[in-house]
């Protein structure tokens, strides 16, 4: 009972064992803590209630007193879970001790519920398989066999200690069950034969589940990782062609190839600007790439400081709103204002509104920044105006505006290279991110665009 | 006498293009096309600058090269030539093969496609650093 067969001939020389991830264990260890306040709890009223309403003779002192230790190391328990918030080796560790001692602990208040209530004959014997399914998502496979026969040790010793008299059998009249049924041998056997078979199979089947769903999840991040490697060969392998060409075609067009006629001018104009479009293209197909991967469930969001991510991004677009001569006029706060989201998404996000109001902008106009934290009781939220006086929207395209690959008419006109991507992208990682991003234009007047990112909550700020 | 730069390329088109505003500019130019002879070089030519590509034998023989001449445990007479890195990376796309470039110890960066009057711009301002 203790194999299963491999769906795929090809992997029965399985993979080592692989160890639950931190944030399992913790997520496993925490619903154990939740489910033992109600087993607690539950020993304890109902001990009461056999006792009072059901009037059994139930020894009640060593059940109330079994729930209370139970609730009292639980409370540790619950205690040293929250200092183990963050992930490293020695907090990893720390958890699968938390883990294993758990489930023995567990096992310890079950054989004293189980001896005060009948021993073999007990019917709370039953509550072992919680263990024995919950151990199987926690532990390793064999931390997890070891653990389950450890249980059926301690119940068969149990009955083998009650059976000659070395501790008392404590029965529950109630039950109607026969006085000396725990001396009956068969009966005994016939329940530990079950009892351990039963948590065996329950045992070795949610270890099975349990190791398939993480070899899938390292599956998965593998053929993540190697996407993101394939998108980025290819993008430097388009690139670089591209790159070149266009960096010769320059020292035509500035002359340090010599002299050209009108003609040969206009073309090598043309080619530059088509061979442009194309590179946007590649550049914005690549960031729709990554933000699709960032603005996932599965992306982590993580403490950054939006501050230090727009001082960046000003300063990468800063060149190109100097060669067209525009006036930045930034008025931004000093606070950090730190939020939860991904470093990669905030670039995205800033790094287009930014690019998008250089790019729009007619030579000599103005694009103002200005970046403001509004605090608020208990939350607060960060707000983010990048207004330009650039060629603005026509009021018929803005519904349309955060559609991916849609592009307003006189973007297209004004022979400025775009893909419609950019602002689609940026709507989708700012609501990830929880916060919300409005935009109003008027054609020929510019456009203002207003980001609001709540600002992470203090304690994970750290 | 005229200023030396060494470009460390292995894109001969890119060095190419690079070449023609540099000479019509009075500087000497010269080449090399990997990490290895890019390193050689910088001891014969002795350069007054050095534009650098990110990627060549691998995708981060840039880095390391920059890190050779201008990390902690460079030499001085390495450490006193501006380097210019070339990059072709986008600049609202975050996808970079190395490290952060806030943290890469050079002096300034060229966008690819170079544009000769942002590259003599950038030059002349790191040269006279």
């Amino acid at each position: 009972m203790s194999t299963f067969p491999s769906a795929d001939p090809a992997r029965t020389a399985e993979p080592r064992a692989l160890q639950p991830s931190f944030e399992e264990l913790s997520q496993n260890s925490r619903l154990l803590i939740r489910l033992r306040w109600v087993a607690g709890f539950g020993i304890i009223s109902g001990t009461l209630f056999a006792k009072i309403a059901l009037k059994t003779d139930l020894q009640i002192l060593p059940l109330l007193l079994t729930g209370l230790i139970v609730l009292g190391y639980n409370s540790l328990l619950a205690r040293a879970s929250y200092t183990t918030a963050s992930q490293n080796e020695r907090t990893l560790r720390r958890a699968q001790q938390i883990a294993w001692g758990q489930i023995i602990l567990d096992w310890l208040a079950m054989t004293i519920l189980v001896h005060f209530t009948g021993g073999i004959t007990s019917p709370a014997l039953i509550y072992f398989v919680i263990h024995a399914a919950l151990s199987g998502t926690i532990l390793l496979p064999w931390q997890t066999r070891s653990l389950t026969l450890l249980a059926i040790l301690i119940v068969s010793g149990l009955a083998l200690l009650e059976r000659a008299g070395l501790i008392p059998h404590v029965g529950i009249d109630e039950l109607g069950l026969d006085d000396n049924l725990h001396q009956n041998t068969t009966y005994m056997l016939a329940v530990v034969f079950f009892f351990g078979t039963t948590l065996l199979t329950l045992s070795e089947l949610v270890t099975y589940i349990a190791q398939r769903l993480r070899q899938r999840e390292e599956r998965i991040r593998q053929l993540y990782e190697a996407r993101a490697t394939f998108v980025r060969v290819a993008t430097h392998e388009l690139r670089a062609p591209l790159a070149a060409g266009l960096s010769l075609m320059k020292n035509i067009e500035q002359g340090y190839a010599g002299e050209f006629t009108d003609q040969q001018g206009a073309i090598i104009q043309r080619v530059i600007i088509r061979l442009d479009g194309l590179r946007t293209l590649i550049d914005d197909l690549l960031t729709l790439a990554v933000s699709r991967e960032a603005s996932t469930a599965q992306a982590p969001l993580e403490p950054v400081s939006i501050r230090a991510m727009l001082d960046k991004m000003i300063e990468r677009e800063a060149p190109q709103a100097e060669h067209k001569k525009l006036v930045l006029d930034c008025h931004l706060s000093d606070e950090p204002g730190i939020t939860l989201a991904g470093d990669v998404g905030l670039q995205i996000i800033f790094g287009n509104l930014l690019n998008n109001a250089v790019k729009y902008t007619p030579e000599g106009g103005r694009v103002e920044i200005e970046y403001t934290v509004v605090r608020m009781s208990r939350a607060g939220s960060a707000v983010i105006k990048i207004a330009d006086s650039g060629i603005g929207i026509p009021i018929k395209d803005l519904p349309n505006i955060f559609n991916e690959f849609f592009r307003a008419q006189n973007a297209k006109n004004a022979q400025v290279s775009g893909t419609g991507i950019g602002l689609a992208t940026v709507k989708t990682l700012v609501e990830r991110y929880k916060g919300n991003i409005n935009l109003e234009s008027e054609e020929g007047k510019g456009t203002t665009v207003t980001v609001s990112l709540p600002l992470a909550p203090k304690q994970s700020q750290n | 006498m005229a200023k030396k730069i060494l470009i460390i390329d292995d894109d001969p088109d890119v060095v190419f293009a690079l070449r023609m505003p540099l000479e019509s500019s009075g500087y000497e130019v010269h080449d090399a096309h990997s990490q290895e002879t890019g390193l050689a070089a910088v001891d014969t030519v002795k350069p007054d600058a050095i534009i650098l590509d990110v990627m060549m034998d691998t995708h981060t023989a840039g880095f390391q090269l920059a890190q050779k001449l201008h990390g902690p445990t460079a030499k001085e007479e390495h450490r006193q030539i501006p380097i210019l890195m070339l990059t072709s990376v986008h600049q609202t796309t975050p996808l970079r093969f190395g490290p952060d470039e806030d943290y890469l110890p050079v002096d300034d960066f060229i966008e690819k496609p170079v544009d000769p009057k942002v590259l003599i711009g950038k030059l002349e301002k790191a040269l006279k650093k």
